[in-house]
């Protein structure tokens, strides 16, 4: 056996705690995540089946962790993966895989499919199996603090530009401040008009918010791409700029994963509680709302909410967007299915970044199609920069006719003017 | 010694202990495995979580029961079959008051025969389905089919002996039980003890989160 | 009866009893031209036997029927029957078939797909068929075998296992072709719906038939079934039909309590048991190792695009013709 794959192996089964171990153990095989994975669906091809896409990590668990591992190997029962078995699965644990979590909800056993997915993303991407332009992407953040090559400089003359630009005050660096917001590294480059958006809505609700140059970043392509230090890296960036300004607020942009990544592992990637609350911004307009200060006109546009899967379904704010659109979107529709069940754009967990995936998450598109289309909507709006480019991808290569936009740049676009 | 002695005498004994210690060794050695320690902010009770995800996952949620009504069914059939043949057949009533001295109310024949039925129906189809569904013939190894055939033969050696004419077919029933306790420990039949800790820790996890999937 | 002819039967009963077993066979226990007891008197004798033979109901004080009935002679004619013709002529079918398949595979061999795989998959049968099909198959083997043991056992197994061991093993293939039983009734239904379509007869049919199906050569066209396979497809279901109703009545006799019913229904339960395995082999000869490719069409419910033109052209051109109008429409 190669060593690399010894190493992998080493790796995986010593992330493997209780939890992973009941899931490893659990599976019975029944198949039945393939019915909730959207590349089988779209394929019908059932090495896209959820638990097959772990079959070598589960065989590895078997032969060097579990209960009675040794018998297993003594009795020779258990074959390791190889180096050429792994690469091979390259294509299943990255390629197609968006670690939304929706094979869970069928699963008998209420294996958390996603996770184990994570785990076996952080072996391999120890042992450099893995996409290379993911791997760059995430080399890239860590490097230039982003992973599109934001650097701070950059950072400064981007958001120069846009309040000369859309006549908006966007503070950079106050000295203090009660919240501190954060961007998507694809706003800042594909949908500039979010990060607008998102200062005119605080602005308007006359909230006390800073971007920081310590750290603004919020995409963290360490945890998409398996490599922990550069995820530390990025969470310790964000504390530390929260820090600086005294924020006991910090606003994730609308990015899934990094809502994630900073809300329900930040705390453990720093090795401490968070020093500040942590707040989607969909959660955080949702909030404002509630307490009034939101005046919004009316919109009668037939439009519907793409759930992006860390945010709804893995991140417990699936009714965050339902209460801004509530009462102001009268022409809301959901689709179906909706909310914690929607099914994923494709692009999610680093897939978005990987080139040979293109096909395969285009071919994804195809059911979000069919969904908007039944609802009746012109518009799908989300709340995830990463889910709006992968849509857009799919929508440009359809030549289709609906539109995708942004949950908070149509909340900036109804705001009362004072 | 006859056959039939030693099948419920020595035989007997060191498939049970072999059982139970290897249930509860498999066991105590996942759970004595590092619990992933999680100092994010609940949003909601990860208990009430965990506790919620254990029941809600006895049925497919969220829209996807049309899906995998075959499977749900057939699955059931055999479970539920295979409960009251094993804990309610006036046998293994009497088998189980013999060791243990607890007796309770047995099923009437024409029931036991039908549970019998049902279980049997249910293993057969999800055989079937193992070989015949592309996702299933994938995904599946070794250990599942020797599960399921050991499961089978004890079925079948039981439905043989129904005749209770002979001390050779309750021997072999009582062989092809054992065969079958002999190798459930360190197979994935094992998930009969582990899924409510599967259930539990996902729903715990994601319970804090605010939704349980 | 009277009182008097009863005493005489009572004691030529308990007399028979009391002699050697051997002693009693037909024809041995008696001398011929005599009947024991009194000829004279208001009873004939000659009569009472004949009343005897022909199994009229008696009167009786106990409430089961079927006791009024001193001989019921059809027991003689059914286990004649049984272990005679049906056992011998099923027997011989049974060996028939096998040594007519095994000459047909030393001649034909493997039918092989002309040209090869294309790799082109086309779907056959759907899950809900595949699952219909293999649980009446897995009710096939059970019921066959431990009917097989039934009917068949008693002239070899006693040999090879001994007395006890056949004794054993008999017991546990009626325990287990009653449980089964019930459930092959449920299957064979299930089967029916799901495979009835395609499975009438058509005038395509009689192409296939003149060219004897191109089992000897050349080339029969077919849709989705040929004839063969329609016949087989009715076959098995009246037989299954047969098989269910008198296997129903065999399990429960309460339910008719007539002894010639249950005879009938174990001649006709074991006739159309021995035909129903005999061309039973033949379809799995053919499925699973005769034709290369077949059996794919129902373990993954699709088969190859070559197999298809082979067998059913009828039915892959419209499958083509489907494919072009769904392509056309996009």
């Amino acid at each position: 056996m190669s060593n690399v794959a010894t190493q992998v192996i080493d790796h995986f089964v010593s992330q493997v705690g209780a939890q992973a171990a009941t899931w490893l153990q659990s599976c019975v095989h029944c198949g039945e995540c393939a019915e909730a994975c959207h590349f089988y669906e779209v394929t019908k091809d059932p090495r896209y089946t959820p638990a097959w896409k772990l079959e070598p990590f589960a065989r590895a668990y078997r032969a060097r962790k579990a209960p009675f591992a040794g018998v297993r190997r003594a009795l020779g029962l258990a074959k390791e993966p190889d180096e050429a078995e792994l690469n091979e699965w390259q294509e299943l644990i990255y390629d197609s895989c968006t670690m939304c979590g929706r094979c869970t909800m069928v699963c008998p056993m209420g294996i958390d499919i996603a996770s184990l997915v994570g785990l076996a993303r952080k072996s391999m991407a120890a042992n450099g199996i893995g996409p290379e332009d993911l791997f760059a992407v995430a080399e890239k953040s860590r490097e230039v603090g982003s992973p599109l090559g934001v650097t701070p400089e950059k950072m400064e003359e981007r958001i120069d530009w846009l309040s000369d630009e859309h006549e908006v005050d966007i503070p950079l660096n106050k000295e203090k401040a009660e919240v501190l917001l954060t961007i998507s590294s694809i706003e800042t480059m594909k949908y500039p008009q979010s990060i607008v958006a998102m200062a005119q809505v605080l602005n308007h609700a006359g909230i006390d918010w800073t971007f920081s140059t310590k750290g603004y970043e919020a995409t963290n392509f360490g945890v998409l791409s398996g490599k922990a230090d550069v995820a530390k890296v990025m969470i310790e960036r964000i504390v530390a700029a929260a820090e600086s300004v005294g924020a006991k607020t910090v606003i994730i942009p609308e990015c899934g994963h990094a809502y994630g990544a900073l809300r329900w592992t930040g705390a453990m990637m720093l090795g401490r509680p968070l020093p500040f609350e942590v707040f989607h911004i969909t959660e955080y307009l949702a909030m404002l709302k509630r307490d009034g200060k939101l005046k919004l006109k009316p919109m009668d546009d037939a439009i519907t909410y793409h759930d992006p899967c860390q945010i709804s379904r893995r991140g417990g704010a699936t009714e965050a967007a339902r209460e801004v659109l509530d009462g102001f979107a009268t022409g809301f529709r959901e689709m179906s299915p909706t909310g914690n069940a929607n099914w994923c754009c494709g692009g999610g967990g680093g897939v978005a970044a990987i080139q040979r995936a293109t096909p395969l998450r285009l071919k994804v598109f195809e059911i979000k199609m069919k969904q908007v289309e039944d609802s009746g909507a012109d518009i799908m709006v989300s709340a995830c920069a990463n889910c709006r480019q992968t849509l857009d991808g799919g929508k440009e290569h359809y030549k289709w006719d609906r539109e995708i936009g942004s949950l908070v740049e149509i909340v900036a676009d109804h705001l009362v003017k004072a | 010694m006859s056959f039939l002695e030693f099948t419920e005498g020595p035989l007997w004994y060191v498939a049970l202990v072999v059982f139970s210690v290897g249930v509860a060794w498999n066991i105590i050695g996942i759970l004595a495995m590092r619990v992933r320690g999680d100092s994010a902010v609940p949003r909601k009770s990860p208990v009430a979580g965990g506790i919620k995800a254990i029941f809600l996952h006895m049925a497919p949620h969220g829209g996807f029961f049309s899906r995998t009504a075959y499977h749900v069914i057939v699955g059931y059939l055999f479970h539920l079959g295979l409960f009251a043949l094993l804990l309610f057949g006036s046998f293994h009533v009497a088998f189980i008051k013999e060791w243990t001295g607890l007796s309770w109310t047995p099923l009437p024949r024409w029931g036991f025969i039908i549970a019998s039925e049902v279980a049997f129906a249910g293993l057969i189809l999800m055989w079937i389905r193992r070989w015949t569904d592309p996702i299933t013939r994938q995904i599946s190894d070794r250990d599942d089919h020797i599960g399921t055939g050991l499961t089978m033969l004890a079925m079948l050696t039981g439905c043989f002996a129904l005749g209770e004419a002979s001390d050779g077919l309750r021997a072999v029933h009582m062989l092809s039980v054992e065969l079958l306790m002999l190798y459930f420990p360190f197979s994935r039949l094992m998930h009969a003890f582990t899924f409510i800790f599967s259930r539990y820790f996902m729903g715990a996890a994601y319970g804090k989160r605010g939704y349980v999937p | 009866m009277s009182i008097r002819s009863f005493l005489l039967l009572l004691a030529l009963v308990l007399g028979a009893a009391a002699l050697p077993g051997p002693t009693l066979a037909a024809g041995e226990g008696a001398t011929a031209g005599q009947v024991p007891g009194e000829s004279l008197g208001n009873t004939s004798d000659a009569d009472f036997w004949r009343a005897v033979r022909e199994g009229q109901p008696q009167t009786i004080s106990i409430p089961d029927r079927e006791a009024a009935v001193l001989i019921q002679s059809e027991g003689e004619n059914w286990r004649n029957i049984r272990n005679g013709p049906i056992s011998t002529i099923g027997g011989w079918l049974l060996v028939g078939v096998i040594i007519l398949v095994s000459l047909y595979f030393a001649i034909r061999g493997r039918i092989r797909i002309t040209g090869g795989r294309s790799g082109k998959r086309i779907q056959r049968f759907t899950q809900m068929q595949r699952v219909g099909h293999w649980f009446v198959a897995s009710m096939f083997i059970l019921l066959g075998s431990s009917g097989l043991v039934l009917l068949y056992g008693r002239y070899g197994l006693p040999y090879l296992i001994g007395k006890d061991g056949f004794a054993t093993l008999a017991s546990a293939s009626l325990q287990a072709h009653n449980l089964f039983g019930p459930l092959f009734i449920a299957s064979i239904v299930v089967l029916f719906f799901t495979f009835v379509k395609g499975n009438w007869l058509s005038r395509d049919d009689i192409g296939w038939i003149a060219k004897l199906g191109g089992f000897f050569g050349g080339h029969a066209s077919s849709r989705f079934y040929n004839f063969g396979e329609k016949n087989w497809f009715w076959m098995s279901m009246s037989l299954g039909l047969i098989l269910s109703v008198s296997g129903i009545i065999l399990d429960f006799p309460a339910l008719l309590e007539d002894r010639y019913a249950q005879q009938l229904a174990h001649i006709g339960h074991a006739a159309s048991a021995l035909v129903f395995i005999s061309v039973g082999l033949g379809h799995i000869y053919l499925g699973v190792f005769g034709v290369e490719g077949a059996v794919e069409g129902m373990t993954t419910g699709t088969v190859d695009a070559n197999w298809a033109k082979d067998h059913h052209d009828l039915w892959y051109e419209e499958v083509m013709a489907d494919e072009a109008a769904k392509a056309g429409g996009e």
